[in-house]
């Protein structure tokens, strides 16, 4: 039992964090605390993804190591793919941070425009504002 | 891998994740919420992903507290939870 | 409204729980995500891109469009928020 905790940590670190970041999106009734959770749980996800790319045993940094150029010139340059760890989740997940940035962007200003017409940020004035006033 | 600096660098993130949504000044919420994305920057880099890490250093940490701030400066500081 | 959301999150916290027995171990070299199409893109990646970081040959030469699209992503955002947060003119509705 322990050892199959041990052997998939990283899984339980993700859920961890997805659920804190879920419970500020769903309970918490502040417009910036929910902002704040969403990208809680959007680091989450890309943490799962960049560790499942991870490889035991002497793998590195998915850079090539070595002379590149003379690899090149050579045409045919032998690689071993156990040495180096799978790129393909990292740039997946490098677009995925700079578009979350974006969103949190858009957020923001959705959210200043919404201080503006009703002078709070907490979701139950906002009701309670609207309610009163008809809209 | 360094599993003593993994375990070290979770239990940072997993606080630093929850002492930002519980926190009621809001401009701390978003500084921690600073400090965790850095911390996660440290993780991924601890994991192999330079690139990744990078940018978000740039990116997440950075340009995302930034933008925090300056919306949390234009509207109200304190919250009710 | 906590007591809802504090259900939520079991349900979920469970249905996750659940799922990671199916999931490959932390670190291991012939798992599924490691053991399809990646093996292609580290050996070719030198060879036919000329680039020594593997993750940037993918990001601006496998997938220079989908590069592209990110950047007119970014600039939508940009524009969303300009035309939301301008000053407005007299005499421009609301």
């Amino acid at each position: 039992m322990l050892e199959y905790i041990i052997s998939k940590y990283n899984f339980w670190v993700y859920i961890i964090l997805l659920l804190i970041g879920l419970y500020a999106m769903l309970g918490k009734k502040n417009l910036v605390k929910k902002l704040i959770g969403m990208n809680i749980f959007q680091s989450a996800v890309i943490l799962f993804y960049v560790s499942i790319g991870v490889k035991k045993g002497g793998a590195t940094v998915p850079i090539f190591m070595g002379d590149a150029h003379a690899a090149h010139g050579h045409g045919q340059a032998i690689i071993d793919v156990a040495s180096y760890i799978n790129p393909l989740p990292h740039v997946l997940m490098l677009t995925a941070i700079v578009v979350s940035i974006a969103t949190t962007g858009v957020a923001l200003a959705v959210l200043i425009l919404i201080f503006r017409r009703y002078k709070t940020l907490e979701l139950d004035e906002i009701i309670k504002i609207r309610k009163d006033t008809g809209v | 891998m360094i599993w003593q600096l993994d375990i070290i660098l979770c239990i940072f993130v997993v606080i630093c994740a929850i002492a930002a949504i519980t926190v009621k000044d809001l401009l701390a919420a978003v500084i921690i919420l600073g400090a965790y994305s850095f911390f996660m920057c440290i993780l991924w880099t601890e994991m192999g992903a330079v690139d990744v890490a990078f940018t978000e250093a740039s990116v997440g940490a950075g340009v995302g507290t930034v933008l925090f701030i300056a919306a949390v400066n234009k509207t109200k500081r304190r919250s009710k939870d | 409204m906590k007591v809802i959301a504090i259900l939520i999150i079991v349900l979920t916290g469970g249905l996750l729980i659940y799922g990671v027995e199916e999931m490959p171990d932390w670190g291991d070299p012939n798992s599924p995500a490691s053991s399809h199409v990646s093996p292609k893109y580290i050996q070719e990646a030198l060879e036919k891109t000329a680039t020594p970081n593997m993750v940037t040959a993918v990001l601006g030469d496998y997938r220079g469009y989908d590069t592209m699209g990110e950047t007119a992503v970014i600039f939508t955002a940009g524009i969303g928020c300009i035309l939301m947060l301008r000053k407005k003119r007299k005499g421009e509705g609301d």
